[in-house]
């Protein structure tokens, strides 16, 4: 076993922990308050070739291995977790999904302007009345020719109305998993029009809208991956974005504790620091065990992807722990604040509002510890699809 | 042309320093290029960007640790870097390696940070410059070339000045400057695999000096705080301390 990071991968992670420091950490409250999609601080990280951190260098990506990816991503989510969602959005869904099941030809049209930041992609699975039971989707792709006609609403779709490529799982046969397939649909298409930004309890800079497709045609050419398929294509991708949510939940928790520990260090009370206080150095010491404990499982889980090995439960694992551990941690930061962290002056409000959403999206706890426990018994396929 | 940038490495500002026995411990500190010196990078980079046909070459003098900190020049742009290892006292001695290699090099220019963030010493800019019997201007923060001839503007007693120098020459760099580019992530790929020759040096003082001692000293800070919020009563309170607690004569 090693922990050692290598020279080129401390290199990369020291320079995004600064740029985030620098260029990230000091818009994210008012981004937050006005509620303003981090258009600008995208622009930067594009320009780092962060929105293509993990796709290979012939469309245009970084070519990161995944624990550098993962490290850089906690970085980002602890100055802004707006920002590093729409970051793992695009690296973990909308890019695998075509580096995986795209052609060529839809790879050098989407992939590259993906991975090289020039435009922003979406993810298009859930509906208002399909979660976790992905399965049970029911935008309807109707045959039009040779290509395909969409009719139906997709829900909590991040940056929704933002950006430019959707990748939506739309029903183009029987109910049920094996009749579902995988379009990108473009901003520009006809019949697509978005809900106004949802109003949310945190991650308000990231905005999330309804996606509504009214007759949306779209040629064969659009198909990602074959008929059919579109759930497998989806859910492929999601182990991989379940480390990303994972790091994004980790680099809440580590803002909170940095944030409390130093206000502990400098705030007195009856005459000492309160860090010499046992009840306040105590949630100090739990929040640093439990954010160490759960960034080492998703290491652990990018490192075996890096090896080509299953890291389906390890990464269950590690996004059920890591999102717990932000909420957690986030809700005694505040504690150790006192009134002030009540306050929007202080920064630990907005983390716990941004971290309550990493226990439900792309797969919720309870989903995790489904995932989880059917790795344990051993039963990993053959059940139903869960998101 | 060739541009040589020399650059130097310090503790990262939020790195906790250490004192044991007197010495300055860097060991568990994260070192990171100096700040002053990324402009130099930077001003490097802008001026081949500015259509100039020149080979950039990072030079950096110290341990040898330093190859990190010249990786970090080659991943914002440079082409290549010179390492000399050596443990070297005092910036006299650092810049006459400095200016070894720039005469290896057949150097035209030399850009350097003006201060660095530890020390701050100042020094190595205008040593390199006598060094090599070349002009220089400190303190630079507008600089552009116009066929072998160097025109900008520099900090100067009590203001700035423009200026015109002709090539050879060492031009120390500042905020104001540039703004230095972070290295995105595939520069910093491809910098792992650029050239850093590294080389030993001898230990050498510069002539006439002589290494008495050294060392560092800390003093801890008293954590004493005034919490009045009115001026007149905080003032009061300031000096009744100052006179009662740390003895001071007022």
């Amino acid at each position: 076993m090693d922990f050692e990071l290598n020279a080129e991968q401390r290199q990369i992670l020291s320079s995004i922990r600064s740029y985030a420091k620098e260029r990230i950490a000091p818009l994210a409250a008012e981004y937050d308050r006005a509620a303003r999609y981090p258009r600008e601080q995208l622009a930067g990280l594009a320009a780092l070739g962060m929105l293509g951190a993990t796709v290979p260098e012939r469309w245009g990506g970084a070519d990161l291995d995944s624990v550098t990816y993962a490290l850089c991503l906690e970085e980002i989510a602890a100055a802004d977790a707006s920002v590093a969602v729409v970051v793992s959005v695009q690296n973990g869904l909308p890019e695998q999904m075509l580096l995986r099941y795209g052609s060529d030809a839809q790879r050098q049209r989407y992939l590259a302007p993906l991975a090289l930041g020039q435009k922003i992609g979406a993810f298009c699975l859930t509906e208002p009345e399909s979660g976790s039971d992905a399965a049970s989707l029911r935008l309807q792709a109707t045959r039009d020719g040779d290509g395909w006609c969409l009719h139906g609403q997709k829900a909590w779709i991040t940056s929704g109305g933002q950006a430019d490529i959707y990748l939506v799982m739309a029903r183009t046969g029987r109910p049920g998993p094996r009749g579902v397939s995988c379009f990108v649909v473009e901003r520009g298409d006809s019949g697509l029009s978005f809900g106004p930004p949802e109003e949310k309890l945190g991650l308000h800079a990231a905005q999330t809208t309804t996606v509504s497709f009214d007759g949306t045609r779209v040629g064969p050419e659009r198909m990602v991956g074959r008929e059919g398929e579109g759930l497998i294509v989806a859910l492929s991708c999601l182990d991989a974005g379940r480390i990303g949510i994972a790091m994004q939940a980790l680099g809440i928790a580590r803002a909170a504790f940095e944030a409390a520990t130093a206000y502990a260090l400098t705030r007195r009370q009856f005459g000492r620091r309160i860090a010499e206080f046992e009840g306040i150095s105590f949630k100090i010491a739990e929040m640093a065990a439990r954010i160490e404990a759960a960034r080492l499982v998703a290491l652990k889980a990018a490192w075996l992807k890096d090896r080509g090995q299953k890291y389906t439960r390890e990464a269950a694992v590690a996004k059920l722990l890591a999102s717990e551990t932000a909420v957690w941690a986030t809700r005694e930061a505040i504690q150790v604040f006192g009134g002030n962290g009540y306050s929007r002056q202080y920064p630990v409000e907005r983390l716990y509002r941004d971290a309550k959403i990493t226990e439900i999206y792309e797969g919720t706890s309870e989903i995790q510890k489904v995932v989880i426990a059917r790795q344990v018994f051993g039963e990993a396929a053959q059940t139903t699809a869960v998101y | 042309m060739k541009i040589l940038v020399a650059v130097r490495q310090v503790p990262d500002a939020e790195s906790r320093l250490e004192v044991s026995e007197g010495n300055l411990d860097l060991s568990r500190a994260s070192l990171v290029l100096d700040g002053m010196d990324e402009y130099a990078v930077e001003e490097a980079l802008l001026l081949r960007e500015a259509g100039l046909e020149a080979e950039l070459i990072a030079v950096a003098v110290g341990a040898a640790a330093l190859e990190e900190t010249l990786r970090a020049a080659l991943a914002m742009g440079l082409d290549r870097a010179r390492l000399l290892v050596g443990e070297l006292a005092d910036p006299l001695a650092v810049a006459r390696a400095v200016a070894e290699v720039a005469r290896d090099e057949q150097a035209d220019l030399i850009l350097t940070g003006s201060q660095q963030s530890d020390w701050d010493s100042q020094a190595l800019g205008p040593a390199i410059a006598a060094c090599l019997g070349w002009p220089q201007v400190s303190w630079c923060h507008a600089l552009q070339l116009d066929g072998g001839v160097l025109r900008g503007r520099h900090d100067v007693e009590g203001g700035s000045a423009a200026f015109e120098v002709a090539l050879p020459a060492v031009v120390t760099t500042q905020q104001g400057l540039n703004e230095p580019r972070y290295p995105t992530l595939p520069n910093i790929r491809r910098s792992r695999s650029k050239e850093v020759r590294s080389e030993s040096i001898p230990v050498t003082l510069a002539d006439g000096w002589q290494l008495v001692a050294q060392g560092s000293a800390a003093k801890a800070r008293l954590g004493q705080r005034i919490a009045v919020s009115d001026p007149q009563e905080a003032a009061a309170e300031l000096l009744s301390w100052l006179e009662q607690t740390a003895k001071v004569r007022l």
